[in-house]
Protein backbone atom coordinates (compact mmCIF):
# COMPACT_ATOMS: atom_id res chain seq x y z
CA UNK A 1 0.00 0.00 0.00
CA UNK A 2 1.65 2.92 -1.16
CA UNK A 3 -0.02 5.93 1.67
CA UNK A 4 1.45 7.80 4.56
CA UNK A 5 0.57 8.27 7.68
CA UNK A 6 2.44 11.25 9.13
CA UNK A 7 1.64 11.38 12.86
CA UNK A 8 2.51 14.13 14.96
CA UNK A 9 5.41 15.28 13.02
CA UNK A 10 7.50 18.31 13.92
CA UNK A 11 10.32 19.47 12.51
CA UNK A 12 12.93 22.12 14.29
CA UNK A 13 15.83 23.70 12.42
CA UNK A 14 18.88 24.14 14.54
CA UNK A 15 20.97 27.45 14.80
CA UNK A 16 21.28 30.27 17.01
CA UNK A 17 18.31 31.00 16.81
CA UNK A 18 16.10 27.78 16.16
CA UNK A 19 13.07 27.88 13.53
CA UNK A 20 10.15 25.67 13.88
CA UNK A 21 9.09 25.00 10.54
CA UNK A 22 6.42 22.58 11.38
CA UNK A 23 4.55 21.65 14.73
CA UNK A 24 2.34 18.71 15.37
CA UNK A 25 1.38 17.87 11.62
CA UNK A 26 -0.97 14.38 11.84
CA UNK A 27 -2.32 13.54 8.11
CA UNK A 28 -2.86 10.76 6.41
CA UNK A 29 -2.05 10.66 2.90
CA UNK A 30 -4.17 7.90 1.22
CA UNK A 31 -3.43 5.59 -1.78
CA UNK A 32 -4.09 6.79 -5.21
CA UNK A 33 -5.38 10.00 -4.37
CA UNK A 34 -4.08 13.60 -5.45
CA UNK A 35 -3.34 15.86 -2.61
CA UNK A 36 -2.40 19.32 -2.67
CA UNK A 37 -0.43 21.01 0.51
CA UNK A 38 -1.19 24.90 0.46
CA UNK A 39 0.54 27.58 2.17
CA UNK A 40 1.85 30.68 2.24
CA UNK A 41 5.65 30.92 1.84
CA UNK A 42 7.81 29.91 4.48
CA UNK A 43 4.93 28.43 6.21
CA UNK A 44 7.05 24.79 6.21
CA UNK A 45 6.01 23.21 2.72
CA UNK A 46 8.81 22.24 1.07
CA UNK A 47 10.16 20.90 4.75
CA UNK A 48 6.89 18.69 4.86
CA UNK A 49 7.23 17.67 1.14
CA UNK A 50 11.12 16.76 1.93
CA UNK A 51 10.49 14.67 5.25
CA UNK A 52 7.90 12.51 2.80
CA UNK A 53 11.15 12.05 0.12
CA UNK A 54 13.20 10.82 3.34
CA UNK A 55 15.53 13.49 2.35
CA UNK A 56 14.91 15.01 5.69
CA UNK A 57 13.58 13.45 9.22
CA UNK A 58 11.20 14.60 11.49
CA UNK A 59 12.59 15.95 14.64
CA UNK A 60 9.28 14.21 16.70
CA UNK A 61 6.81 12.35 15.71
CA UNK A 62 7.14 9.79 13.02
CA UNK A 63 6.28 9.38 9.13
CA UNK A 64 4.92 5.65 8.36
CA UNK A 65 5.07 5.02 4.50
CA UNK A 66 3.43 1.34 3.76
CA UNK A 67 4.12 -0.50 6.59
CA UNK A 68 7.56 1.28 7.80
CA UNK A 69 8.56 4.26 9.00
CA UNK A 70 10.87 6.24 6.54
CA UNK A 71 14.18 6.06 7.59
CA UNK A 72 15.39 7.94 4.06
CA UNK A 73 14.90 8.25 0.30
CA UNK A 74 12.94 5.47 -1.16
CA UNK A 75 12.85 3.95 -4.09
CA UNK A 76 8.62 3.85 -4.45
CA UNK A 77 8.94 7.82 -3.66
CA UNK A 78 9.34 10.29 -6.66
CA UNK A 79 10.83 13.91 -6.35
CA UNK A 80 9.95 16.43 -8.88
CA UNK A 81 12.17 19.99 -7.61
CA UNK A 82 10.74 23.38 -7.85
CA UNK A 83 13.57 24.46 -9.57
CA UNK A 84 14.25 21.65 -11.97
CA UNK A 85 17.74 20.80 -11.57
CA UNK A 86 17.97 19.12 -14.43
CA UNK A 87 21.97 18.43 -14.38
CA UNK A 88 23.03 20.87 -17.14
CA UNK A 89 26.20 18.70 -18.28
CA UNK A 90 23.33 15.73 -19.47
CA UNK A 91 20.80 15.88 -22.43
CA UNK A 92 17.35 15.98 -21.85
CA UNK A 93 17.57 12.35 -22.73
CA UNK A 94 20.78 11.44 -20.09
CA UNK A 95 18.78 13.32 -17.16
CA UNK A 96 15.51 11.07 -17.33
CA UNK A 97 17.41 8.30 -17.20
CA UNK A 98 19.69 9.13 -14.20
CA UNK A 99 17.62 6.94 -11.79
CA UNK A 100 17.24 3.98 -13.93
CA UNK A 101 21.69 4.10 -14.20
CA UNK A 102 21.79 4.69 -11.00
CA UNK A 103 20.20 1.34 -9.67
CA UNK A 104 22.57 -0.30 -12.35
CA UNK A 105 19.70 -0.91 -15.62
CA UNK A 106 21.36 -1.91 -18.67
CA UNK A 107 21.64 1.05 -21.26
CA UNK A 108 19.89 -1.13 -23.27
CA UNK A 109 17.05 -1.70 -21.26
CA UNK A 110 16.49 2.14 -20.19
CA UNK A 111 16.00 3.43 -23.61
CA UNK A 112 12.45 2.20 -23.82
CA UNK A 113 11.73 3.33 -20.69
CA UNK A 114 13.16 6.44 -21.24
CA UNK A 115 11.43 7.15 -24.52
CA UNK A 116 8.14 6.27 -22.99
CA UNK A 117 7.93 9.10 -20.19
CA UNK A 118 9.74 11.24 -22.42
CA UNK A 119 6.78 11.06 -25.07
CA UNK A 120 4.03 10.96 -21.93
CA UNK A 121 5.45 14.51 -20.56
CA UNK A 122 5.43 15.99 -24.55
CA UNK A 123 9.23 16.33 -25.03
CA UNK A 124 9.82 13.68 -28.03
CA UNK A 125 11.93 14.99 -30.02
CA UNK A 126 13.80 16.99 -27.32
CA UNK A 127 15.84 13.82 -26.13
CA UNK A 128 19.67 15.49 -27.46
CA UNK A 129 18.89 18.84 -26.30
CA UNK A 130 20.90 20.36 -23.13
CA UNK A 131 18.56 21.73 -20.30
CA UNK A 132 19.84 25.61 -20.88
CA UNK A 133 18.24 25.22 -24.37
CA UNK A 134 14.68 24.28 -22.70
CA UNK A 135 12.06 26.83 -22.24
CA UNK A 136 11.21 26.95 -18.52
CA UNK A 137 8.17 24.83 -18.88
CA UNK A 138 10.04 22.07 -21.09
CA UNK A 139 12.01 22.03 -18.25
CA UNK A 140 9.39 21.27 -15.82
CA UNK A 141 8.03 18.63 -18.04
CA UNK A 142 12.04 16.88 -18.06
CA UNK A 143 12.17 17.10 -14.30
CA UNK A 144 8.86 15.08 -14.22
CA UNK A 145 9.86 12.55 -16.58
CA UNK A 146 12.95 12.37 -14.68
CA UNK A 147 10.72 11.23 -12.15
CA UNK A 148 8.22 8.92 -13.83
CA UNK A 149 10.96 6.97 -15.16
CA UNK A 150 12.45 5.89 -12.01
CA UNK A 151 8.79 4.30 -11.88
CA UNK A 152 7.76 5.58 -7.85
CA UNK A 153 4.90 4.80 -6.59
CA UNK A 154 4.29 8.52 -5.39
CA UNK A 155 5.15 11.63 -6.65
CA UNK A 156 6.14 14.37 -4.52
CA UNK A 157 5.91 17.94 -6.27
CA UNK A 158 7.47 20.84 -4.78
CA UNK A 159 5.42 23.98 -6.46
CA UNK A 160 6.48 22.70 -9.60
CA UNK A 161 5.42 24.89 -11.80
CA UNK A 162 5.70 28.11 -9.80
CA UNK A 163 8.34 29.70 -11.86
CA UNK A 164 6.19 29.20 -15.64
CA UNK A 165 4.09 31.80 -16.86
CA UNK A 166 0.22 31.18 -16.56
CA UNK A 167 -1.01 29.77 -19.50
CA UNK A 168 2.22 27.03 -19.78
CA UNK A 169 1.11 26.99 -16.07
CA UNK A 170 -2.49 25.65 -16.93
CA UNK A 171 -1.37 23.34 -20.00
CA UNK A 172 0.91 21.76 -17.56
CA UNK A 173 -1.58 21.81 -14.80
CA UNK A 174 -3.99 19.48 -17.37
CA UNK A 175 -0.92 17.04 -18.77
CA UNK A 176 -0.10 16.49 -15.28
CA UNK A 177 -3.29 15.43 -14.28
CA UNK A 178 -3.48 13.03 -17.54
CA UNK A 179 -0.83 11.51 -16.46
CA UNK A 180 -1.55 11.28 -13.13
CA UNK A 181 -4.90 9.15 -14.46
CA UNK A 182 -2.54 6.99 -16.59
CA UNK A 183 0.28 5.80 -14.00
CA UNK A 184 -2.45 5.86 -11.01
CA UNK A 185 0.11 6.84 -8.82
CA UNK A 186 -0.18 8.91 -5.44
CA UNK A 187 0.62 12.72 -6.22
CA UNK A 188 1.51 14.80 -3.20
CA UNK A 189 1.45 18.35 -4.81
CA UNK A 190 3.30 21.54 -2.67
CA UNK A 191 1.37 24.84 -3.79
CA UNK A 192 0.99 28.08 -2.98
CA UNK A 193 -1.95 29.08 -5.06
CA UNK A 194 -5.02 28.44 -4.51
CA UNK A 195 -6.72 28.02 -7.65
CA UNK A 196 -4.31 25.31 -8.75
CA UNK A 197 -4.66 23.65 -5.67
CA UNK A 198 -8.43 23.40 -5.93
CA UNK A 199 -8.10 22.84 -9.52
CA UNK A 200 -5.66 19.43 -9.57
CA UNK A 201 -6.61 18.02 -5.59
CA UNK A 202 -8.69 15.39 -4.23
CA UNK A 203 -8.31 17.28 -0.69
CA UNK A 204 -6.12 20.31 -0.71
CA UNK A 205 -4.04 20.60 2.88
CA UNK A 206 -3.99 24.01 3.94
CA UNK A 207 -0.82 24.82 6.61
CA UNK A 208 -0.95 28.06 8.74
CA UNK A 209 2.34 30.18 8.96
CA UNK A 210 4.73 30.30 11.33
CA UNK A 211 5.23 28.12 12.64
CA UNK A 212 3.43 25.50 9.99
CA UNK A 213 0.34 23.96 11.46
CA UNK A 214 -2.46 22.14 9.78
CA UNK A 215 -5.19 24.31 9.55
CA UNK A 216 -7.98 22.90 7.80
CA UNK A 217 -8.54 20.14 5.23
CA UNK A 218 -10.97 20.51 2.10
CA UNK A 219 -12.58 17.65 0.34
CA UNK A 220 -12.81 18.35 -3.68
CA UNK A 221 -14.91 15.75 -4.86
CA UNK A 222 -15.71 16.85 -8.00
CA UNK A 223 -15.56 14.55 -11.02
CA UNK A 224 -13.07 14.71 -13.53
CA UNK A 225 -12.17 16.38 -15.74
CA UNK A 226 -13.04 19.26 -14.27
CA UNK A 227 -14.12 22.36 -15.73
CA UNK A 228 -11.85 25.49 -14.76
CA UNK A 229 -14.22 28.09 -13.17
CA UNK A 230 -16.83 25.68 -12.51
CA UNK A 231 -19.05 27.28 -9.62
CA UNK A 232 -18.87 24.40 -7.13
CA UNK A 233 -14.56 24.90 -7.05
CA UNK A 234 -14.97 28.76 -6.43
CA UNK A 235 -17.01 27.76 -3.45
CA UNK A 236 -14.29 26.00 -2.28
CA UNK A 237 -11.74 28.09 -3.36
CA UNK A 238 -13.48 31.56 -1.48
CA UNK A 239 -13.51 28.99 1.52
CA UNK A 240 -9.93 28.75 1.42
CA UNK A 241 -9.79 32.18 1.31
CA UNK A 242 -11.36 32.64 4.15
CA UNK A 243 -9.57 30.26 6.30
CA UNK A 244 -6.37 31.85 4.85
CA UNK A 245 -7.93 35.27 5.91
CA UNK A 246 -8.85 34.00 9.34
CA UNK A 247 -5.07 32.91 9.92
CA UNK A 248 -3.84 35.84 8.72
CA UNK A 249 -6.07 37.47 11.46
CA UNK A 250 -4.91 36.24 14.74
CA UNK A 251 -1.68 36.51 13.07
CA UNK A 252 -2.03 39.93 12.61
CA UNK A 253 -1.14 41.55 16.38
CA UNK A 254 1.99 39.75 15.75
CA UNK A 255 2.43 42.91 13.35
CA UNK A 256 1.27 45.45 15.28
CA UNK A 257 3.40 45.03 18.12
CA UNK B 1 27.23 51.56 -39.39
CA UNK B 2 26.72 47.48 -39.42
CA UNK B 3 28.45 45.70 -36.54
CA UNK B 4 30.49 43.66 -39.44
CA UNK B 5 31.34 46.95 -40.39
CA UNK B 6 32.56 48.46 -36.87
CA UNK B 7 34.55 44.70 -36.91
CA UNK B 8 36.45 45.16 -39.87
CA UNK B 9 37.08 48.72 -38.88
CA UNK B 10 38.78 47.44 -35.69
CA UNK B 11 40.22 44.73 -37.43
CA UNK B 12 42.05 47.29 -40.07
CA UNK B 13 43.12 49.54 -37.21
CA UNK B 14 44.76 47.02 -35.09
CA UNK B 15 47.08 45.42 -38.20
CA UNK B 16 47.59 49.34 -39.15
CA UNK B 17 48.96 49.96 -35.94
CA UNK B 18 51.17 46.21 -35.64
CA UNK B 19 52.43 47.29 -38.95
CA UNK B 20 52.98 50.91 -37.57
CA UNK B 21 55.18 49.53 -34.31
CA UNK B 22 57.06 47.22 -36.82
CA UNK B 23 58.19 49.64 -39.55
CA UNK B 24 59.15 51.83 -36.42
CA UNK B 25 61.13 49.38 -34.83
CA UNK B 26 62.47 48.65 -38.21
CA UNK B 27 63.63 51.73 -39.10
CA UNK B 28 64.73 52.49 -35.64
CA UNK B 29 67.57 50.23 -35.42
CA UNK B 30 68.05 50.06 -39.46
CA UNK B 31 69.42 53.44 -39.02
CA UNK B 32 71.26 52.80 -35.85
CA UNK B 33 69.06 55.23 -33.68
CA UNK B 34 69.32 51.95 -31.63
CA UNK B 35 71.81 50.14 -31.37
CA UNK B 36 71.79 46.13 -32.62
CA UNK B 37 72.71 44.74 -29.11
CA UNK B 38 69.59 46.20 -27.64
CA UNK B 39 66.90 45.42 -30.35
CA UNK B 40 66.72 43.54 -33.23
CA UNK B 41 64.97 44.94 -36.64
CA UNK B 42 61.57 42.41 -37.65
CA UNK B 43 63.41 41.15 -40.55
CA UNK B 44 65.93 39.92 -38.84
CA UNK B 45 63.96 38.53 -36.08
CA UNK B 46 62.40 36.77 -38.90
CA UNK B 47 65.10 35.59 -40.72
CA UNK B 48 66.90 34.40 -37.51
CA UNK B 49 63.35 32.57 -36.95
CA UNK B 50 63.23 30.83 -39.96
CA UNK B 51 67.10 29.82 -39.62
CA UNK B 52 65.93 28.02 -35.94
CA UNK B 53 63.31 26.18 -37.64
CA UNK B 54 66.09 24.62 -40.02
CA UNK B 55 68.20 23.48 -37.02
CA UNK B 56 67.65 20.35 -35.74
CA UNK B 57 68.95 21.75 -32.18
CA UNK B 58 66.11 23.63 -31.84
CA UNK B 59 63.67 20.60 -31.94
CA UNK B 60 65.89 19.05 -29.72
CA UNK B 61 65.77 21.57 -26.90
CA UNK B 62 62.25 22.61 -27.86
CA UNK B 63 61.55 18.45 -27.21
CA UNK B 64 63.39 18.64 -23.79
CA UNK B 65 60.95 21.89 -22.60
CA UNK B 66 57.79 20.38 -23.48
CA UNK B 67 58.71 17.02 -21.78
CA UNK B 68 59.99 18.76 -18.94
CA UNK B 69 56.60 20.57 -19.03
CA UNK B 70 54.37 17.27 -19.75
CA UNK B 71 55.63 15.31 -16.74
CA UNK B 72 55.31 18.51 -14.20
CA UNK B 73 52.18 19.13 -15.73
CA UNK B 74 50.62 15.69 -16.19
CA UNK B 75 51.77 15.01 -11.98
CA UNK B 76 50.22 17.78 -10.61
CA UNK B 77 46.98 17.09 -12.68
CA UNK B 78 46.91 13.62 -11.14
CA UNK B 79 48.28 14.31 -7.60
CA UNK B 80 46.66 17.61 -7.68
CA UNK B 81 43.11 15.98 -8.66
CA UNK B 82 43.70 13.47 -5.52
CA UNK B 83 44.63 15.77 -3.01
CA UNK B 84 41.53 18.26 -4.11
CA UNK B 85 39.42 15.42 -3.96
CA UNK B 86 40.38 13.82 -0.72
CA UNK B 87 40.32 17.14 1.22
CA UNK B 88 36.66 17.49 -0.10
CA UNK B 89 35.77 14.13 0.29
CA UNK B 90 37.26 12.99 3.43
CA UNK B 91 35.55 14.68 6.58
CA UNK B 92 37.77 17.12 8.32
CA UNK B 93 40.73 17.25 5.81
CA UNK B 94 40.80 20.65 4.88
CA UNK B 95 40.30 21.98 8.11
CA UNK B 96 43.20 20.22 9.50
CA UNK B 97 45.71 20.71 6.11
CA UNK B 98 44.10 24.48 5.35
CA UNK B 99 46.59 26.21 7.37
CA UNK B 100 49.75 23.90 6.14
CA UNK B 101 48.59 24.38 2.55
CA UNK B 102 47.69 28.16 2.53
CA UNK B 103 51.37 28.70 3.83
CA UNK B 104 52.42 26.88 1.02
CA UNK B 105 51.02 28.29 -1.36
CA UNK B 106 52.16 31.70 -0.02
CA UNK B 107 55.62 30.97 -0.75
CA UNK B 108 56.58 32.73 -4.06
CA UNK B 109 57.67 29.75 -5.68
CA UNK B 110 61.18 30.95 -7.15
CA UNK B 111 63.06 31.21 -4.15
CA UNK B 112 62.81 27.15 -4.24
CA UNK B 113 64.23 26.33 -7.44
CA UNK B 114 68.08 26.82 -6.64
CA UNK B 115 67.91 24.31 -3.13
CA UNK B 116 65.83 22.30 -5.54
CA UNK B 117 69.29 22.05 -7.84
CA UNK B 118 70.96 21.30 -4.84
CA UNK B 119 68.72 18.06 -4.04
CA UNK B 120 67.92 17.17 -7.82
CA UNK B 121 70.76 18.15 -9.71
CA UNK B 122 70.02 20.44 -13.10
CA UNK B 123 68.62 17.60 -15.14
CA UNK B 124 65.49 16.35 -15.78
CA UNK B 125 63.89 15.53 -12.59
CA UNK B 126 64.71 18.78 -11.15
CA UNK B 127 62.77 20.99 -14.06
CA UNK B 128 59.92 18.60 -13.57
CA UNK B 129 60.06 19.25 -10.00
CA UNK B 130 60.27 22.51 -11.05
CA UNK B 131 57.35 22.47 -13.14
CA UNK B 132 55.09 20.27 -10.34
CA UNK B 133 55.74 22.94 -7.35
CA UNK B 134 54.66 26.06 -10.20
CA UNK B 135 51.69 24.27 -11.24
CA UNK B 136 50.18 21.85 -8.54
CA UNK B 137 48.58 24.51 -5.66
CA UNK B 138 46.36 25.70 -8.13
CA UNK B 139 44.76 23.07 -9.94
CA UNK B 140 44.60 21.36 -5.90
CA UNK B 141 42.61 24.93 -5.06
CA UNK B 142 40.27 24.58 -8.22
CA UNK B 143 39.64 20.82 -7.77
CA UNK B 144 38.61 21.65 -3.76
CA UNK B 145 36.64 25.21 -4.64
CA UNK B 146 34.71 23.10 -7.84
CA UNK B 147 33.57 20.56 -5.81
CA UNK B 148 32.41 22.83 -3.32
CA UNK B 149 30.43 24.91 -5.21
CA UNK B 150 28.22 21.79 -6.42
CA UNK B 151 24.57 22.92 -6.30
CA UNK B 152 23.03 21.63 -2.69
CA UNK B 153 20.32 20.30 -5.29
CA UNK B 154 22.11 18.66 -7.71
CA UNK B 155 23.42 16.71 -4.40
CA UNK B 156 19.32 16.17 -3.39
CA UNK B 157 18.43 14.74 -6.72
CA UNK B 158 21.13 12.11 -6.35
CA UNK B 159 19.66 11.22 -3.02
CA UNK B 160 16.06 10.66 -4.13
CA UNK B 161 17.73 8.50 -6.59
CA UNK B 162 19.58 6.40 -3.88
CA UNK B 163 23.13 7.05 -5.49
CA UNK B 164 26.13 5.56 -3.92
CA UNK B 165 28.74 7.63 -2.38
CA UNK B 166 30.68 6.55 -5.40
CA UNK B 167 27.99 7.20 -8.15
CA UNK B 168 27.70 10.63 -6.57
CA UNK B 169 31.17 11.69 -6.61
CA UNK B 170 31.26 10.17 -10.51
CA UNK B 171 27.61 11.38 -11.60
CA UNK B 172 27.38 14.70 -10.05
CA UNK B 173 30.26 16.32 -8.08
CA UNK B 174 32.84 15.97 -10.97
CA UNK B 175 30.84 16.88 -13.58
CA UNK B 176 29.69 19.88 -11.56
CA UNK B 177 33.16 20.67 -10.84
CA UNK B 178 34.70 20.47 -14.32
CA UNK B 179 34.78 23.91 -15.32
CA UNK B 180 36.21 25.36 -11.89
CA UNK B 181 39.29 22.79 -12.65
CA UNK B 182 39.76 23.75 -16.04
CA UNK B 183 40.22 27.00 -14.82
CA UNK B 184 42.76 25.69 -12.45
CA UNK B 185 44.85 23.87 -15.34
CA UNK B 186 44.82 26.86 -17.57
CA UNK B 187 46.59 28.95 -14.73
CA UNK B 188 48.55 26.15 -14.02
CA UNK B 189 49.39 25.33 -17.76
CA UNK B 190 50.62 28.67 -17.79
CA UNK B 191 52.84 28.87 -14.63
CA UNK B 192 54.19 25.60 -15.17
CA UNK B 193 55.58 26.44 -18.91
CA UNK B 194 57.41 29.49 -16.93
CA UNK B 195 58.95 26.74 -14.22
CA UNK B 196 60.49 24.76 -16.76
CA UNK B 197 61.94 28.31 -19.05
CA UNK B 198 62.79 28.90 -15.68
CA UNK B 199 64.66 26.47 -14.35
CA UNK B 200 66.35 25.82 -17.33
CA UNK B 201 67.64 29.68 -17.28
CA UNK B 202 68.89 29.09 -13.77
CA UNK B 203 70.66 25.69 -14.22
CA UNK B 204 71.03 23.24 -17.41
CA UNK B 205 72.23 21.83 -20.25
CA UNK B 206 69.39 21.96 -22.52
CA UNK B 207 65.66 23.51 -23.08
CA UNK B 208 64.79 26.44 -24.82
CA UNK B 209 65.51 28.11 -21.91
CA UNK B 210 69.10 27.26 -22.06
CA UNK B 211 69.05 27.92 -25.58
CA UNK B 212 67.60 31.88 -24.27
CA UNK B 213 70.40 31.95 -22.02
CA UNK B 214 73.20 30.84 -24.14
CA UNK B 215 72.10 33.48 -26.80
CA UNK B 216 71.69 36.48 -24.67
CA UNK B 217 75.51 35.77 -23.36
CA UNK B 218 76.89 35.70 -26.96
CA UNK B 219 74.64 39.03 -27.42
CA UNK B 220 72.78 37.57 -30.10
CA UNK B 221 70.03 39.81 -29.34
CA UNK B 222 67.90 38.68 -32.97
CA UNK B 223 68.43 35.02 -32.04
CA UNK B 224 66.72 35.88 -28.39
CA UNK B 225 63.61 37.58 -29.97
CA UNK B 226 63.01 34.66 -32.18
CA UNK B 227 63.21 32.22 -29.08
CA UNK B 228 60.65 34.44 -27.67
CA UNK B 229 58.14 34.24 -30.48
CA UNK B 230 58.94 30.54 -30.17
CA UNK B 231 58.02 30.09 -26.58
CA UNK B 232 55.08 32.88 -27.16
CA UNK B 233 54.02 30.08 -29.76
CA UNK B 234 54.38 27.25 -27.61
CA UNK B 235 52.32 29.08 -24.82
CA UNK B 236 49.79 30.02 -26.88
CA UNK B 237 49.29 25.78 -28.09
CA UNK B 238 49.11 24.49 -25.10
CA UNK B 239 46.27 26.90 -23.83
CA UNK B 240 44.38 26.56 -26.72
CA UNK B 241 44.50 22.47 -26.57
CA UNK B 242 43.11 22.74 -23.07
CA UNK B 243 40.41 24.98 -24.07
CA UNK B 244 39.59 22.76 -27.14
CA UNK B 245 39.63 19.46 -24.61
CA UNK B 246 37.35 21.18 -22.24
CA UNK B 247 34.96 22.40 -24.95
CA UNK B 248 35.03 19.28 -26.87
CA UNK B 249 35.08 16.52 -24.05
CA UNK B 250 33.34 18.13 -21.27
CA UNK B 251 31.64 21.09 -21.83
CA UNK B 252 29.07 20.55 -24.84
CA UNK B 253 26.33 21.91 -23.07
CA UNK B 254 27.92 25.39 -22.26
CA UNK B 255 27.83 26.82 -25.49
CA UNK B 256 25.64 28.95 -26.74
N1 LIG C 1 17.87 24.10 6.06
C1 LIG C 1 17.24 25.01 6.82
N2 LIG C 1 17.83 25.52 7.92
C2 LIG C 1 17.19 26.41 8.71
N3 LIG C 1 15.95 26.86 8.48
C3 LIG C 1 15.30 26.40 7.41
C4 LIG C 1 15.90 25.44 6.52
N4 LIG C 1 15.01 25.15 5.54
C5 LIG C 1 13.91 25.90 5.80
N5 LIG C 1 14.07 26.64 6.92
C6 LIG C 1 13.05 27.51 7.53
O1 LIG C 1 11.91 26.75 7.79
C7 LIG C 1 10.75 27.47 7.45
C8 LIG C 1 9.95 26.70 6.42
O2 LIG C 1 10.67 26.65 5.21
P1 LIG C 1 10.14 25.89 3.91
O3 LIG C 1 9.81 24.50 4.28
O4 LIG C 1 11.14 26.09 2.84
O5 LIG C 1 8.80 26.71 3.60
P2 LIG C 1 7.98 26.82 2.22
O6 LIG C 1 8.40 25.73 1.31
O7 LIG C 1 6.55 26.70 2.65
O8 LIG C 1 8.25 28.17 1.66
C9 LIG C 1 11.20 28.84 6.97
O9 LIG C 1 11.09 29.74 8.05
C10 LIG C 1 12.63 28.61 6.58
O10 LIG C 1 13.38 29.79 6.78
MG1 LIG D 1 9.21 25.89 -0.63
Amino acid sequence: MAGFSIRHVSKVYGGAVPTVALEDIDLTIHDGEFLCILGPSGCGKSTLLEMLAGLQLPTSGEIVYGDKILQGPDRRLGVVFQDPSLYPWRTVFENVELGLEIRGVKKADRKNTVQKYLTMVGLDGFEHKYPHQLSGGMKQRAGLARALANRPDVLLMDEPFGAVDHLTRLQLQNDLLNIWEAEKKTVVFVTHDVNEAVFLGDRVVLLSPRPGKLKQIFNISHQRPRERGDAGLLKIQNDIYAAIYENKKQAEPEYHL
Amino acid sequence: MSERGILWRIVAGQILLLVLFLGTVEVVVQKGIVGRLYLSAPTQVVQELVKLLQQSETFRNLYVTLLEFTLGFGLSVVLGFGIGLFLVLVSRAEQFFNPFLSALMAIPKVTIVPLLTLWLGIGLVHKVAVVFLFCIFPIIYNTVAGIKQTSENYLKVARVFEATSYQTVTKVILPSAVPSIFAGLRVSAGSGLIGALFGEMLASKEGLGNMLVQSTSLYDTARVFALITVVTVVSILIIAFINLLEKKVFLRWKSS
